[in-house]
Formats: C-alpha cells, structure tokens, sequence
C-alpha cells in the first residue's frame, strides 16, 4: 500500500493524520445531520466542502445523494482520505438545518476544536424535541385551512379538523410500530378516508373531496414532487430522480389507500 | 373578492402551519405568513388577467423564490427553511389528489388531464424556483466582480 491513495484509518499512520480522520468523520456528522433533516443535496456538498477546507484539508470531492454522502479529502502532504455514510431515514426539521447552518458558518470563520466540535453536535441533536399537542394543533390547523383554500366550506374545513386529528394518531402509531413508509402511506389515507366518509355520512362536512385534499396535504409528497423537478433542473439528475421516484410511489400507495375504501363501498 | 380573501388568509395560515410543523419560529413566521399571502396574491392576479395557470404559477413561485432569497439573506438563515413553508399555496395537492382518485376509478381521460395538469403546474414552480436562485447567484457574482475590479483599478 502506498501513501498516496489512502481509504481511512486503516491506511493513514501517524497522529496527525488520525486526528485528520477523526476532524472529517466529525465534519460527516454534521452533513449527515443536514441531510437527515431535509436540507438540500447542494447545501450539503457546499457545507462539507467549506468545513473540511477550515478543518486544513486542501482538496476535497463531495458527492451527495439523497441517500448516502462520499467524501474524499486530501491532506496537505498528499495523502486522501474517504469515508462515506449512508442515510436511511429522512424527516424534515429545518430547526435541525439551520441550527447546524449556524454552527457550519462560526466554525468557518474561527474553527474550534475537535471536542467543542463534537459537544455542539451532540447539542443540536439533543435539541430534537417532540412535541406532541403542538404537532397535533398543526396538522388540524393545517388540515382545516388548506380544506376550505382548495375549495371547501367552513363545515368541510371542521371535519378537515376531526380526520386531520385521526391521521396525525394513526401516522403517530404506525411510526412507532416502526412500518415501511410506502405501508404507512396506505394504511394512513384508507384511515383517512374511511373516517372522512363515516364524517360526511354522520352530516359534517359537504364534500368529501375538498375535505381529503386538506388532510391528504399533510401526506401526500407535493413538496418532495416539487423539489426533485428543482433538482434536476439544478443539475442533480440523480437526486432528483430518487426523489421523483419515491413520490410518485408514495403517491400510488396513497391512491391505493382510497382503492381499498372504494372497494369497501365508501364513495369518496 | 370575498373568497379570494378567504382563500389567501387559509393559503397563510397553512404555511404558518407547515413552518411550525418543520420546526421554524420566532421572527421569521411573520414574513412566512406575509410572503406566502403575497405570492398567492400573485398568482391571483395572473389568473384575473388572462395570463392562465401556468404563467400565474410560475410568477408567483418567482415571487415567493426571490422574496424567500432575499429574506433568507436578511436574517441569515437558509433558504430552504423560507421557500418551503412560502410555497404550499402553490404546491398542487388538489390536482394530485384528483389524478389519483381518477386513477383508482379507472376513469382514465380525466386521469390523463389531472397528471398533465399537476406535471405542468410542479414544472411551473421548480421552473420559477431555479430562475430566482440562479438570479441571486448571479448578482452576488456580478458584486464580487465589480468589487474585485474596482479595487483593482484604485
């Protein structure tokens, strides 16, 4: 093995070149967790490269994707180094994104060192809460307001309320249950959908429809559709492509959500 | 006018609503609320003047785009947590919900219209979205370079 093209610690000797390791895996961390919360796939290449560039590597090569970062770096002797992660979940929390925004641009005007490094990130991530009641007032909120934008009377906007509150419980139990996201989008709009027929047949709410289209908002990947056309416009097929894809699945699964309470006899 | 206003205060209080849902507070909520009512606003008077969805679509995604950049820059932070929570007036839910609930009814004409309509109306804002980050690229380039120049010559 020579000096030159290195793969991690394995390869790279000497005390210097270790603390290098463990400055760049501290740097993926920070990416990851970028990543993780929904920032975008340049931010994330633009971060790292920044980051890694303050931390006195003198090259670096980032290449990201919605599900995994690689990252190679060159030491100022000459020696790289790459390491790379893989993501698996992604939930969006742009408190996570700019709090770790905050930290990326002080560290690049006066880096600090690696422990006060690792010490702030381990506070942003220990900063995650959960709220519960504020999440739930939300997703009525927002299922009762974007009910009534699309088209639906105030009536429909109140039981856009009731089912939002429904499907913020069901989607609360089936990620505890810890199910397959395609599954939980199904299993969410057929609840959904059945409690919003059982509303309209009890006499709250008019139209179904503009009444699913609130809450369907809340599941439906709208924004993730939008986003990856942004991507590939920007230049990032395969991101793009990812996020394309796994919309439309999502989409498809919603749809055959409804199918089953179609089938079943509910007309919405 | 009265739906309208109806219509713009409930596109505001969803987008307060995604924004806390994604964890954003504090002082950028109020230009959230201000700049995705006026981004619908937008979009309105495109429609009232004959202009059609999808340049009502792009203007107002333009607006929203240039107006989160902006914002974005003023109380450094990234743009991200700005244009999405600006935008869900835009995001074309309706039109996706419809294209899949004619999908399940196997009515296949109006499937075909709706999934036409929401690849246009999502083209449309990523179209706006691109044109309004590439224009602050541009003017934050074009200083650099007038600075850089300007210095040069002194």
């Amino acid at each position: 093995m020579d000096d030159v093209v290195g793969s991690g610690e394995a390869v790279v000797h000497g005390g210097d070149a270790e603390e290098m390791g463990r400055c760049l895996s501290a740097v993926m961390d920070i990416g990851e967790l970028l990543l993780m919360h929904g920032a975008e796939v340049n931010r994330v290449e633009d971060t790292i490269g920044r980051l890694c560039r303050a931390y006195g590597f003198v090259r670096t090569d980032v290449f990201t994707i919605t599900s995994s970062i690689i990252v190679s770096a060159m030491l100022p002797d000459g020696r790289t180094m790459t390491q790379t992660r893989r993501i698996r979940e992604r939930d969006t929390d742009l408190g996570v994104v700019e709090a770790v925004n905050a930290l990326s641009r002080r560290i690049c005007t006066a880096p600090v060192s690696l422990g006060a490094l690792k010490e702030e990130v381990g506070r942003i991530q220990e900063g995650e809460r959960d709220q519960v009641l504020l999440k739930l007032g939300m997703y009525m909120m927002i299922s009762a307001s974007l009910s009534i934008f699309f088209g639906g009377s105030a009536a429909d906007g109140l039981a856009a309320a009731l089912s939002g509150a429904v499907l913020f419980s069901v989607l609360r139990v089936s990620a505890a249950l810890k199910l397959n996201s395609i599954l939980q989008n199904m299993i969410c709009s057929a609840i959904t959908a059945f409690v919003v027929s059982a509303l309209v047949g009890a006499g709250i709410g008019v139209h179904p429809d503009k009444i699913m289209i609130g809450n369907i908002m809340l599941v439906i990947p709208g924004i993730q559709l939008t986003n990856s056309l942004r991507d590939m416009i920007n230049g990032d097929m395969i991101s793009g492509l990812l996020n394309m894809s796994e919309a439309l699945l999502k989409a498809i699964a919603v749809a055959m959500g409804f199918a089953i309470i179609l089938l079943f006899g509910g007309g919405v | 006018m009265r739906t309208y206003v109806i219509q713009t205060l409930m596109g505001v209080i969803g987008s307060v609503g995604f924004a806390v849902l994604f964890g954003v507070f504090d002082r950028k909520l109020s230009w959230i609320a201000v700049g995705s009512g006026l981004g619908w606003a937008v979009y309105l008077l495109c429609v009232a003047n004959g202009y059609g969805m999808f340049i009502g679509l792009f203007a107002a995604s333009l607006f929203v785009a240039s107006l989160s950049e902006l914002s974005a820059r003023i109380l450094k932070t990234p743009v991200i947590l700005m244009l999405v929570p600006m935008l869900i007036p835009e995001i074309p839910g309706g039109d996706l919900y419809y294209t899949m609930s004619y999908l399940v009814q196997r009515q296949y004409a109006g499937f075909g219209n709706a999934s036409d309509q929401v690849l246009l109306e999502a083209g449309a804002i990523a179209l706006g979205i691109i044109l309004a980050s590439y224009l602050a690229k541009f003017l934050r380039n074009l200083r650099i370079y007038v600075l850089r120049h300007t210095l040069w010559w002194s």
